[in-house]
């Protein structure tokens, strides 16, 4: 499996939690109600773009670490 | 303490100019106990934040808890009323907490994702073009009417799958729905006869629904879906498709009209977007953030505490009821510069209309874009657009922001 880069962007979080449902050993909810990452390999990269691409607001991003391809958004 | 101040949030000058009745309360006692209510009035934008990423401490459970009487009172003798409303209310999948709030919404969660509504895009800017293009024949329309209602209200119906014919229904039951955030002390009949009409109005649509394999190119069978596999009820599934019917449109309809008005309100902004919207993209996408900030659609949400919770020196009981508004956060100096300066370039503009946290909007990639393409149309199409009327009447609700009319003429740019 392709090794991850994962970012939330906390300007544009809403701390809507929905990445934490779709896979939650990666996302983890902060003190301020956001999303961390808390470990990029902690799920499938399946789940992980699912969870990117459900966020509502577009908060995440994924990056392929190896080739540089952004994966999501 | 709030020096000279109205609990009373139906008079005429807090429906015309929300900002200065919520500001002042924001300004001189941000955690308010409204005496007449029985209601804590919650005004500024940190406390609004951290309460909806707080949401085991505040829930939304509103109609299941509430303990105390209906505010603002109603004719004793709907009581009745009073009580199939809360039932029927109960059942939106809006008003429960985690962990049944996240199952209920993800049954439609992947449909409203910034990806799948993308693919909408097209059909919004058609129905665009053809009432604008109706619009042109006369010279004028009222925005309201003509535009930022059946837009909306066409994009909704159509993703559920309602026949074309059914829209003016809808709207008119919609209109019943409304009576929900109003004050008058005879609401509950109106309330109840628009929900009992939808009701049977969707019934034999979700049970057909029921039978078939889910279409996934069907809102109202997605939302079915959740009824298959135990999720919802049947009375959930047709609550919530009442839900997103209502939610679907009438807040979008604000963001359209509302924004409107503020760039016929501020020539110098509906210029820069214009000469912007040709340059770039973000322009718009700013400009509509910048609306939902200024005058935003929903005025407030309700909670109830879950437990006793310090708040601003002040203490909310387990129980007690929470009305946030949006209308006051949104205008706090604390976290806006110039907070009443219709600024379309602001950014990063990071305002609650669409509320934060788990029950953060789940239309609101859909009601950016409607009226991102709005706003963009009218920039590029027109060279002048004039206000017909210097009265503007709003609905007497404290949930929505929502004029009556808003009559303009139009010139169009040179082609
Ligand atoms: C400008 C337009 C809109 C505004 C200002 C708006 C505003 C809001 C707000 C403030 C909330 C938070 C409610 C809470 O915290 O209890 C919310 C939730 C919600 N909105 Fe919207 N909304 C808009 C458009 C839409 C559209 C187009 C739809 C559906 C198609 C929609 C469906 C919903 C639903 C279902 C929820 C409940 C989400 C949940 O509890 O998880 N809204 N909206
Ligand atoms: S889904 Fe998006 S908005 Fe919600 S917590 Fe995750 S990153 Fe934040």
């Amino acid at each position: 499996m392709a090794k991850l880069r994962i970012s939330v962007d906390h300007d544009i979080c809403v701390g809507n939690r929905m990445c934490e449902t779709f896979a939650s050993k990666v996302f983890v909810i902060n003190e301020n109600g956001q999303s961390e990452v808390a470990d990029p390999e902690g799920d499938t990269e399946e789940n992980i773009l699912e969870a990117a691409e459900n966020c509502p607001v577009s908060a995440i991003t994924v990056v392929d670490e190896e080739t540089g391809e952004t994966l999501f958004p | 303490m709030v020096t000279s101040i109205t609990d009373d949030m139906f008079t005429g000058e807090a429906i015309a100019d929300p900002y200065s009745y919520y500001g002042k309360i924001r300004d001189e006692d941000p955690v308010y106990w409204n005496e007449l209510y029985e209601l804590w009035v919650i005004t500024k934008h940190d406390d609004l934040v951290w309460m909806t990423r707080n949401h085991e401490l505040f829930s939304s459970e509103f109609w299941a808890r509430d303990k105390r009487p209906p505010y603002p009172a109603i004719d004793e003798s709907d009581m009745g009323l009073y009580a199939y409303m809360r039932e029927f209310f109960m059942d939106w999948f809006i008003q429960h907490d985690r962990p049944v709030h996240t199952d209920q919404r993800k049954v439609v969660h992947k449909w409203f994702n910034p990806k799948s509504m993308e693919m909408w895009r097209p059909m919004v800017q058609q129905v665009i073009r053809d009432m604008l293009d109706e619009a042109d024949q006369n010279g004028k329309m009222d925005v309201m009417k003509d535009f930022a209602t059946p837009l909306p209200l066409f994009i909704i119906a159509q993703m559920m799958g309602m026949p074309y014919q059914d829209r003016q229904f809808i709207r008119s039951m919609a209109e019943k729905l409304l009576f929900i955030g109003r004050g008058e002390a005879d609401r509950m009949q109106p309330l109840v006869d628009g929900i009992k009409e939808l009701q049977d109005y969707l019934a034999p649509m979700v049970d057909m629904h029921m039978d078939l394999p889910t279409d996934e190119d069907n809102l109202l069978s997605v939302l079915t879906s959740g009824g298959k596999n135990g999720v919802l009820t049947r009375d959930e599934v047709i609550a919530d498709a009442i839900l997103l019917l209502l939610a679907g449109h009438e807040t979008t309809i604000n963001l359209i009209c509302n924004g409107t008005l503020a760039f016929m309100q501020h020539p110098e902004q509906w210029q820069l977007l214009k000469e912007d919207t040709l340059d770039s993209p973000n322009a718009v996408v700013r400009a509509t953030e910048e609306c939902l900030r200024y005058d935003p659609p929903v005025k407030s949400i309700q909670r109830i505490a879950s437990e006793d919770v310090e708040l601003g020196g002040k203490l909310l009981k387990e129980g007690d009821r929470i009305r946030w508004f949006i209308s006051s956060a949104n205008r706090d100096p604390d976290k806006h510069p110039e907070p009443d300066t219709f600024d379309i370039t602001r950014w990063p503009n990071t305002h609650v209309a669409f509320g934060s946290g788990i029950h953060h909007c789940l239309g609101a990639t859909l009601a950016r874009l409607e009226a991102q393409e709005a706003f963009k149309s009218l920039a590029e199409r027109y060279d002048k657009i004039t206000l017909e009327t210097d009265e503007f009447e709003y609905q007497p609700s404290v949930t929505f922001r929502s004029l009556k009319n808003l009559p303009v003429s139009l010139e169009n740019a040179a082609p």
